[in-house]
């Protein structure tokens, strides 16, 4: 049984297939201004690299904040259902799943076989999600995959406001006009980021085990702080970006059966 | 003692005639728009909508036949009473042979200008309302001849304020705990008040026999409303915007005339469950929302979410002061004397009410108590708690509200919005998440 998900996410698409419960292969595109055409590149790639033709697949679940602007697909599930579907198919142990992407943050409670329980987003503010990191980057002017690693080197946190990016921005000028250290800003960044992350994991309540997905979960610097603010270990899978479409491949396998 | 800017300075700003014109003809207009859009999409979701809904339909603009009946009873020397919340004894407004017409707004566009004049953390029905009052936006607001204003809400309190820029307004104050014998004492007191001002205005005493017949014809009213909300605890007959605007155009519609329209629509509904027409599949996860009231056009925003879902919700019961409680609880009279009777109006509004400005030592029991029994009449399968952002009171009775739903395993979620059309999708993403989760536990 051969099914795709496909995640249409605010900055880029993401394609999955799955072979009986396997992952065979994936593929990826930025959205630019057509998702449309984004989408249908995404999953060429990933039927080329799984050796397979359209036709072999059963069934594609669309998911993602521009789901139904996928191709192709036959059904669709919410981004919070896919995520508590790939958290569970990751790791059994997790009950606990936040996914944090380009725009937003959310976390899912789910039972042993990824039925979500219960879930929270962040509150339209993209404070809490990729976006502020690459703002933060510009800020500083490093480079967006320095940030992370410098912010490991920092000797002590300082407080900055990230109810907005915009807020965030100015107090992040302060600190260099202040002239602390980058590292230093950096951590910061990413501690204001953990500590929104947390306040809205904990309204959901802290069931254990906890995974963490979503292109985010690559960022050193974010999950180091994350882990701090919550005081708990993350289980990340490899290629955390392509959780929701995996999430997606796995409800298209359940759907048909 | 008034300040020598008395009747000088206003809250809002003078503006041209143009100007008001022109701003009122435009969101009047994207008004009429969404009146007939929400009907429109009602009308796909349910197909085959009883011809008696058509009635409501009419009703429910704002512009069209009620507007026309209302200015005609104006030209012949009728008074028009407009209310804020509902704690108006609309019964003493009736008895005094005046019409009574609720003015919350539920106009996106008018808050908007609201904000132009007061803080974006303000609720947005009472920016909404300044608005509407600022270009005469509400047909009903600018016909009334006075508008009594509850001061169930800080917002509520200071819109007495800015109305009056341009209105006659009464206020009516109710105390925070109605339990106690000086609450409800305070309490008939305000009505006693409110009731001499409507005979002032009016010219109409309002005499025993008078008050009678206006709670007789609320009693009758309350009747049909319990029975249509009863009609919705059984398998889906009809959906759950279309009960929304059945409750809704009792709050300017001829009381008379709604109570016949509505039992003759029970009387329709009763036949379809005889005959098993469902609105919808049976199997259809029930839903409830409770918090800041939903108000006609705009708010349909969360209900159409809702009801047009993938997987879709059917609104089965609410707890808004703009829906399921409007007429539910009947005056309740021992003996038709004078005193009987007002105190009995008075109790009808406050003790009936499960509003957040109240609290006792048991917290806001009654509200609890009224969600417990409706979850369970109802069957409901997941609740919405809605809250416009700026509602404090709500926004607090959340925290114990949730546990206590959360301990009886009815999973509830916390939306809130804005009087804004720009969030659609990402309500759409949590709605829909939602849905998909009670989907998920009524097939288990």
């Amino acid at each position: 049984m051969i099914t795709a998900g496909i995640d249409m996410g605010t900055q880029s698409v993401k394609v999955a297939i799955l072979k009986d419960g396997e992952i065979l292969s994936s593929g990826f595109t930025f959205c630019g201004f057509k998702p449309k055409e984004a989408a249908e590149q995404a999953f060429k790639e990933a039927l080329r690299k799984a050796n397979l033709s359209f036709d072999n697949v059963e069934h594609v679940t669309a998911t993602g904040a521009g789901a139904d602007k996928a191709i192709n697909f036959d059904s669709t599930i919410s981004m919070m259902g896919a995520d508590a579907q790939a958290g569970a198919y990751f790791f059994p142990s997790a009950r606990t799943i936040i996914d944090v992407g380009a725009e937003e943050a959310r976390a899912v409670s789910c039972d042993e076989n990824g039925n979500m329980l219960n879930f929270v987003l962040n509150s339209r503010c993209a404070a809490g999600a990729g976006t502020f990191i690459e703002a933060m980057a510009r800020a500083l002017e490093v480079k967006l995959e320095e940030l992370g690693p410098l912010s490991l080197k920092a000797e002590k946190a300082s407080p900055i406001n990230a109810s907005c990016v915009i807020f965030a921005e100015s107090d992040v000028v302060s600190l260099i006009h202040r002239q602390e250290s980058k590292p230093e800003i950096a951590r910061a960044i990413y501690d204001a980021m953990a500590d929104r992350i947390s306040s809205m994991v904990r309204r959901l309540g802290i069931k254990p085990h906890v995974a963490l997905i979503g292109g985010v979960a690559k960022d050193v610097g974010f999950v180091t702080s994350l882990k701090r603010k919550l005081g708990t270990e993350l289980l990340i899978p490899k290629e955390p970006v392509f959780g929701g479409s995996v999430g997606a491949a796995l409800t298209a396998a359940k759907r048909i059966g | 003692m008034a300040t020598e800017f008395e009747g000088k300075i206003k809250s809002t700003p003078e503006m041209s005639p143009k100007e008001i014109e022109e701003m009122r003809s435009t969101m009047e207009s994207v008004s009429r728009k969404v009146i007939a859009e929400n009907i429109e999409r009602m009308k796909k979701t349910w197909p085959n909508r009883p011809k008696t809904m058509q009635y409501f339909d009419e009703i429910s603009n704002f512009f069209g036949k009620r507007l026309e009946e209302i200015r005609a009873q104006k030209e012949a020397d009728k008074k028009i009473i407009g209310y804020s919340c509902m704690f108006a004894p609309i019964e003493l407004i009736l008895a005094a042979d005046a019409i009574p017409v609720r003015i919350d707004s539920g106009w996106y566009d008018a808050a908007k200008l609201g904000d132009t004049i007061v803080a974006v953390e303000v609720c947005p029905v009472i920016r909404s309302t300044i608005g509407t009052q600022m270009v005469n936006l509400s047909p009903y607001l600018e016909l009334s001849d006075a508008i009594i204003i509850s001061l169930t809400c800080d917002g509520r309190t200071k819109l007495s304020e800015i109305l009056r820029d341009d209105k006659t307004v009464w206020t009516m104050c109710p105390p925070r705990m109605k339990d106690s014998p000086h609450s409800r004492k305070l309490w008939v007191e305000e009505v006693k008040a409110i009731k001499e001002k409507i005979e002032d205005l009016t010219g109409t005493e309002i005499t025993r026999k008078r008050l009678r017949s206006a709670i007789e014809l609320t009693q009758r009213a309350s009747k049909a409303f319990r029975r249509f909300q009863k009609i919705r605890k059984g398998n889906p007959v009809i959906m759950g915007r279309d009960a929304m605007l059945v409750n809704q155009t009792s709050m300017w519609d001829d009381i008379k005339r709604w109570t016949q329209k509505t039992e003759e629509l029970c009387d329709e509904l009763k036949n379809r469950i005889a005959q098993k027409k469902w609105a919808c599949p049976p199997d259809t996860p029930r839903v409830m929302v409770t918090g800041t009231p939903m108000i006609w056009p705009d708010s349909w925003k969360i209900p159409n979410l809702i009801e047009e879902a993938n997987p879709q919700g059917v609104l089965v019961v609410d707890e808004l002061c703009s829906g399921d409680r409007l007429l539910y609880d009947p005056v309740g009279v021992d003996e038709w004397t004078m005193s009987d009777m007002m105190d009995a109006v008075a109790e009808r509004y406050l003790l009936a009410s499960t509003c957040p400005c109240f609290t006792s030592e048991h917290g806001n029991d009654d509200r609890i108590n009224w969600l417990l029994d409706r979850i369970k009449e109802y069957r409901v399968d997941g609740v919405i708690y809605y809250v416009l952002r700026g509602c404090i009171l709500y926004a607090m009775e959340y925290a114990r509200i949730k546990r206590i739903l959360e301990s009886i395993d009815v999973p509830v979620y916390y939306l809130d919005t804005e009087y804004t059309r720009e969030d659609v999708g990402q309500m759409k993403t949590r709605v829909e998440a939602f849905l998909e989760m009670l989907e998920t536990r009524v097939a288990l």
